[in-house]
């Protein structure tokens, strides 16, 4: 029952998305149809391309082929394509999600080893090094990092090609950078409940028990260390949804970000408004698979048993 | 590996059809790193200079422009108007066909224009071409179009790639996948189209005419990103890279395997002036164009990317009926002198200018440089650098609704009627400045009228006589364009308006 009743939930809010989504659009300065025209069209001219776009309807009939355009992909055309909106979309998503499953990963993975590390070591050499590259890695815009990583592993290195995305080699680099932030996240915060859950009594009970160090702390502390970082991961992820928008346009990989920001500069409405609902439906899921995972590794948060 | 494979059957193929006489087969493949994104290479949608160059490759018109931008015949063999100027007949080379195997004769032609001309297709060229009024087909090589007015430069629109003919049958299949692999009759033809990340030309096997693929293919990569694209460049993952910003210059300059080209450009780059209220004094408005140092901002801004304009319109518009002039004198005292004949003292006048940024060649410093300009002789100017929506609203509306005084912007349009007719005229519905000039008027309408090359050299130099020395513009400069074109690189042309010309591009 969980499943579908956070699903009904979100609609209300997918709606308000559409909403503003749709009318804040329409309020933004610039017109479509003029900057199709360019700036040498005279008012006939725009007016022309206005009516064919559909823009002189009335608002809130262009609000319902908005909607409309949900069940119906070949009435969401993009203005400047004129391809479903639908199309142009699956096409870019996979670059997307590459490179956002792929750096959520490695981070999640270097975040934990190097969290569990320092937590171990505390005070040592290994602890200092982890600290001073993960408070880099929070701090240090993935822009800049960005492009110093295309001038050193492409331009001087010659390791990776410097842009583009048509081998898996493209995707490298890209993964790599977005991966900086998570993993930094993940360290500190990895070793901050560590530290934490180490001091608490049960970890005794469980040394008692005879089991072994490692174990101890693979699956008794860590397990719930995880709970928080679980919970970071799904707003790392969706923050990387929206940070495509950047790191696209550094490594000129075809993805959704990309597609938003070039539709942003034209004007381009269909294709902003779907785009932008549609990262707002990604959140959602998000939400509700972080709220999944935390109740499979924390059972005080499972509702039917507090219930019963 | 795959790609490669079917560039090489692809090539062979069209050895073994195309060239019968001893061309050389096509060979080597020449990789591109474009900056723009191209959304549709159909020459109805399409604005940016990447798919011009791809429409020219792909697709033919009647007419050619060639890398100097004069016009050439391409499909057309013959063309002539009626005595009442009111039917333009075009006689096209027989037995054409397109990439698909469709005839490309005279009905193909008169369809394509038809659809490029039907207000329910909605291009963004309709405007440009109603004056062709409608296109007939007579017989197989004869195409009519009966004028909807008398247009002496039915050349020049001809010839630009917006006009090329697409096969109306493959857009009426494909519709908007048309526009990603558009079915024409050029050397080249679309193989793939990766939106937003690459797109593949390989020789057209079918291809017959004057301009055989030399390549077996090229390759463009889109990397908007300045930097990752130079560095694409720099890593030799690419041989040609568009859109060299000024400050990577030197370094292209310094690597041994490439070097920058700068082409002229005919982008014409300016202040429009909004003429009312103390615009509308002559003296306040070359006290304005006084006070510019052109040459000092060309070289300190845009790092030598910038000529000093000597006219309104840019080299490459239409350079047979082009007049220039002495160039504008930067004279900031002379100027204060003229501000203070007008009546206005030093702190008195106000004036509020509108920027794109990142639309032109470093345009957001150039505002602040000029706003600092007009502090320098006493007029309190602000700079508003705004977005590029925000910004083609502004330089869109009717004079009477602006509440600036100017705007920054580029003009590259095809041919001296189109821009100063559209500029210049009084009460056209592009003429953004509110200039009118009752002698500007008579003489823009009779050069549209009159369709002898002598005559309408006299009037445009005349038109732009006057309209340099009236001054409705602070005149800036012409870009210049800026490619990073690695040595192997031979016979590259770049046209004014910034179209790669890949004619007889070969790889040493």
């Amino acid at each position: 029952m969980f499943i579908p009743r956070r699903l009904a939930q979100a609609l209300p809010t997918l709606f308000v998305v559409s909403l503003l989504v749709f009318f804040f659009m329409d309020m933004i300065p610039g017109d479509p149809a003029q900057m199709l025209a360019g700036p040498a069209a005279t008012d006939e001219e725009v007016q022309s391309i206005r009516e064919f776009l559909g823009l002189n309807q009335p608002l809130l009939t262009r609000y319902g082929l908005f909607l409309k355009g949900l069940w119906d992909p070949s009435i969401a055309t993009s203005f400047r394509t004129h391809r479903p909106v639908a199309v142009e979309l699956a096409e870019r998503l996979p670059n997307t999600l590459i490179v956002a499953i792929g750096g959520l990963a490695l981070g999640l993975v270097v975040g934990t080893v190097s969290g569990v590390v320092c937590a171990l070591r505390q005070g040592g050499f290994a602890e200092a090094i982890i600290t001073v590259l993960t408070l880099t890695g929070i701090s240090m815009p993935i822009y800049w990092l960005g492009l110093l990583c295309i001038w050193f592993f492409a331009v001087y290195l010659g390791w990776v090609p410097a842009a583009g995305a048509s081998t898996p080699m493209h995707f490298v680099l890209p993964i790599l950078v977005v991966a900086t932030r998570p993993t930094a996240m993940f360290s500190r915060l990895i070793t901050a409940s560590l530290l934490e859950a180490m001091s608490k009594d049960y970890l005794d009970t469980a040394r008692a028990k005879g089991l072994s160090e490692t174990r101890v702390i693979v699956s008794h502390a860590l397990r719930n260390s995880l709970v928080a970082a679980v919970s970071v991961a799904g707003v790392q992820f969706g923050g990387m949804l929206g940070g495509s928008v950047v790191t696209e346009t550094v490594f000129g990989i075809p993805g959704v970000g990309r597609l938003l920001v070039d539709a942003v500069s034209r004007a381009d409405y269909p294709v902003v408004q779907y785009t932008i609902l549609m990262f707002a439906i990604f959140f959602v899921l998000i939400n509700l698979a972080t709220d999944l995972l935390t109740q499979w590794l924390d059972p005080r948060t499972r509702e039917e048993r507090r219930a019963a | 590996m795959e790609k490669l494979r079917l560039v090489r059957y692809a090539a062979v193929l069209a050895g073994v059809l195309g060239s019968t006489t001893a061309m050389a087969a096509p060979e080597g493949v020449l990789r591109v790193a474009v900056g723009a994104d191209p959304a549709t290479f159909d020459p109805a949608f399409n604005d940016l200079p990447v798919a011009n160059a791809v429409d020219l490759a792909v697709l033919e018109g009647l007419f050619r422009l060639d890398p100097k931008n004069n016009i050439q015949k391409n499909l057309a063999t013959d063309y002539g108007f009626s005595a009442d100027g009111k039917v333009f007949t075009v006689k096209i080379k027989t037995g054409k066909k397109f990439s698909n195997g469709d005839p490309l004769n005279a009905e193909a032609v008169a369809a394509s224009f038809n659809r490029l001309l039907d207000e329910k297709v909605g291009s963004i060229y309709r405007g440009l071409y109603a004056s062709l009024g409608v296109a007939k087909a007579v017989g197989e090589d004869t195409v009519e179009f009966h004028m909807a007015e008398p247009n002496g430069h039915v050349l020049m629109l001809l010839a630009n790639t917006a006009a090329s003919i697409v096969n109306v049958k493959a857009v009426a299949q494909m519709g908007a996948e048309y526009g990603r692999k558009p079915v024409g009759s050029g050397p080249y033809m679309v193989e793939k189209f990766i939106g937003g990340e690459s797109f593949r030309l390989v020789p057209n096997p079918t291809y017959s005419g004057d301009y055989p693929a030399t390549l077996k293919a090229i390759d463009f990569t889109v990397a908007p990103e300045d930097g990752a694209r130079m560095a694409l460049l720099e890593t030799g993952g690419v041989d040609v890279v568009e859109r060299v910003p000024p400050e990577s210059m030197p370094a292209i300059n310094a690597l041994k395997t490439a070097k920058v080209i700068n082409p002229p450009s005919m982008f014409s780059i300016n202040m429009e002036l909004v003429l009312r209220g103390p615009l509308k004094d002559a003296k306040v408005r070359k006290a304005l164009n006084m006070a510019i140092d052109r040459q000092g901002m060309a070289e300190g801004i845009l790092g030598g990317l910038g000529t000093p304009s000597v006219g309104m319109v840019g080299p490459g518009t239409q350079d047979e009926l082009r007049r220039t002039f002495p160039p504008i004198k930067f004279d900031p005292e002379g100027a204060k002198k003229l501000l203070a004949e007008a009546g206005y003292k030093p702190g008195t006048l106000q004036l509020t200018m509108t920027c794109p940024n990142g639309r032109y060649i470093k345009d957001a410093q150039v505002c602040q440089a000029i706003a600092g300009s007009f502090e320098n002789i006493g007029v309190k100017a602000t700079a508003n650098v705004v977005d590029r929506g925000t910004w083609s609203k502004v330089v869109g509306l009717d004079p009477a609704q602006r509440t600036d005084n100017m705007g920054m912007v580029g003009r590259a349009t095809a041919g001296m009627d189109y821009t100063l007719f559209r500029l210049f005229k009084s009460g056209v519905g592009a003429n953004r400045t509110g200039y009118s000039n009752p002698k500007v008027d008579d003489l823009l309408a009779e050069g549209r009228r009159v369709t002898d090359p002598a005559k309408q050299k006299e009037i445009y130099g005349e038109v732009q006589e006057i309209v340099w020395n009236d001054q409705p513009f602070i005149f800036l400069w012409y870009q210049t364009q800026a490619l990073g074109v690695s040595n192997k690189v031979q016979g590259l042309e770049v046209q004014p308006n910034e179209t790669l010309v890949f004619d007889k591009v070969t790889l040493k």
